[in-house]
């Protein structure tokens, strides 16, 4: 039984008059240390999938459950404070914030996960972060200075400064060229590892799959 | 975290644009009010100054109370039931100084009263503003209606009506000029007289003030630039907001997806109004301050400081109006959208 788990999850959206049913029976489960990849083609439900599992959006059928606890019956705020505390996510482009050092990214995260460390504490801790992923350097910049490979590493360690159990990653790599996506991808690989995080990732590029554990085949709203 | 602190120092320019603009509003506004205040006191500081009470004049002269005349026997009846009391009337007149120059003045004559400047026949009493007319205690004054000449008893201040410094004069010498000892207008002091009298058409001093014809235009087209201006901040800031917000939903669906709450966002937006706002009135508020003091000689600047802090606080409460009403949009951002958009 892995801490992310979802069975036969089914979406339908409605557009009009006309229903169609994005995601038709889905199963997964996620274990901890495992990067788990989805792969499929552009509208195959993806991203629908991702999100659903993050808690950004409801079932039309089925279950998501976090530890045990079944997400659909959770209320707004109880589902904001998980994905706060317990979940990280990465997304195509970095979406950091624009006016934020990159040190104040990560203590807005930490602020946000309600994490309690004293002020001292709190930098300590991101600066370790940062010379993990190798970004020491840039601790006082910008975003608007930081080259998009730079950013992405930022968002990556926003996304799991507050040490979540799981990790949402959707196309991290898509804005990114070659050398830097399998290095972003690497720095997920390795995070996933170090801090034992059950990570979900959308990729289109199935050169990166050497960086995941397992890897998930979806076409049209079906794992294949 | 300060958010909102940080996104004004990263983004001085904008902040420093919109502050400055709420600071010109507000001063133009505190100006105007000072100009209403001022003008207001010029017109009428004659009846502002009298305590709350009521007024009464002749109903058949349809609110114009130059044509008023309360009967002798009625003015009896009512200063036997009320002996505090006061009869007067106020004619637009003109005086002469000892240089032979005409100065254009507002005669009040009224019955034995505290509320009125109290002269004998050949005595005249004067707003202090003549003292710039080069008008000395002492002085003979003449009217070309009066036979006789007024000496200069004493200054007040502060007493004005229609724009002209009042001049105190006796019942005797009032008849003289006018042949009349009739007086146009009854005061009663006093919050609760609600009493009617046949014949006559009663007042408060409020009503009273609003149906002298120039005071109701001035202080009317004034109260409205004021308003205006007001309103006009309140729009900035629910403009400026909203360009701002325009600018910021995919970072907002960003932050919301990860776990930030909405209060936040709001409270980030308030923060940064009440910051600009609190700094650009501070300012302004010492700029009318100054401004009262540099007022030329003779321009009517009244302003008190609770006057401006009251408007200091209207200001407030319309910019979280606006900055609010513009940040509902924040409410309504789905995280995935921003999500979605980044996506394609
Ligand atoms: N909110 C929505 N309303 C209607 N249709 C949607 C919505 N979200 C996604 N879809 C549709 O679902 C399908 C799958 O989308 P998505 O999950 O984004 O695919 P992928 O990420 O695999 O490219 C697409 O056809 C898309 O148009
Ligand atoms: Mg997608």
């Amino acid at each position: 039984m892995g801490l992310l788990v979802l069975e036969d999850v089914r979406k339908t959206f409605h557009n009009g008059e006309l229903e169609e049913e994005i995601l038709k029976g889905i199963s997964l489960s996620l274990q901890p240390g495992e990067v788990t990849a989805l792969v499929g083609a552009s509208g195959s439900g993806k991203s629908t999938l991702l999100t659903i599992a993050a808690g950004l959006q409801s079932t039309s059928e089925g279950v998501v459950q976090f530890n045990g606890e079944n997400l659909s019956a959770m209320k707004p705020e109880q589902v904001r404070k998980l994905r706060a505390s317990q979940f990280g996510f990465v997304f195509q482009f970095a979406h950091l914030v624009p006016f934020l050092t990159v040190e104040e990214q990560l203590l807005v995260m930490l602020d946000v996960a309600e994490f309690k460390l004293r002020k001292a504490e709190k930098k300590e801790k991101v600066h370790q972060l940062l010379q993990l992923i190798d970004m020491g350097h840039r601790k006082h910049a910008y975003p608007s200075v930081l080259s998009g490979g730079e950013k992405q590493r930022v968002a990556i360690a926003r996304a799991i400064i507050h040490e979540p159990k799981v990790l949402f990653a959707d196309e991290p790599t898509a804005s990114l060229d070659s050398k830097k996506s399998k290095e972003v991808m690497a720095l997920i690989h390795d995070l996933t590892k170090r801090l034992n995080i059950s990570t979900l990732m959308v990729t289109h590029d199935e050169e990166m799959l050497v960086y995941t554990d397992r890897f998930i085949r979806m076409m049209d709203g079906k794992i294949v | 975290m300060n958010m909102a602190w940080k996104e004004i120092v990263k983004n001085k320019v904008r902040f420093l644009i919109l502050g400055s603009i709420i600071f010109l509003v507000s001063l133009l506004t505190f100006i105007i009010s000072g100009l209403a205040n001022g003008l207001s006191q010029d017109n009428a500081s004659l009846i502002k100054d009298l305590p709350n009470g009521t007024f009464y004049m002749a109903e058949e002269v349809n609110n114009s109370f130059p044509l008023s005349r309360i009967d002798k026997p009625l003015l009896k009846e009512i200063t036997e039931e009320h002996p505090e009391a006061v009869a007067f009337s106020i004619q637009m007149g003109f005086i002469h100084d000892e240089s032979d120059q005409q100065q254009s003045i507002a005669f009040v004559a009224a019955t034995d009263s505290s509320l009125f400047k109290q002269v004998n026949p050949g005595e005249i009493i004067l707003d202090r503003s003549l003292t710039e007319k080069e008008i000395k205690i002492g002085d003979k004054l003449t009217n070309s209606q009066f036979a006789g000449t007024w000496g200069v008893k004493r200054f007040v201040d502060q007493k004005k009506y229609s724009h002209a410094p009042v001049a105190y004069i006796s019942l005797e010498d009032y008849e003289a000029i006018y042949q009349t000892n009739t007086m146009q207008l009854v005061f009663i002091p006093g919050d609760d007289i609600s009493q009617e009298y046949a014949g006559l058409h009663s007042f408060s001093k409020n009503d009273f003030l609003k149906s002298l014809p120039s005071y109701s235009a001035e202080q009317t087209s004034l109260n409205m630039i004021v308003w205006f201006l007001i309103v006009i901040s309140g729009m900035l800031f629910a403009i400026f907001f909203y360009m701002m917000n325009v600018q910021k939903i995919d970072m907002y669906g960003i932050l919301k997806a990860i776990g930030v709450k909405t209060s936040t966002l709001f409270q980030m937006m308030w923060t940064q109004m009440l910051v600009i706002t609190c700094i650009a009135l501070a300012i302004s508020v010492m700029c009318s301050q100054l401004f009262a003091v540099l007022a030329p000689e003779g321009m009517p600047f009244h302003l008190t400081l609770s006057s401006v802090g009251k408007l200091a606080i209207i200001f407030v409460v319309i910019g979280l109006i606006g900055a609010t009403l513009s940040g509902l949009q924040i409410k309504r951002i789905e995280p995935l959208q921003a999500i979605q958009q980044g996506g394609k």
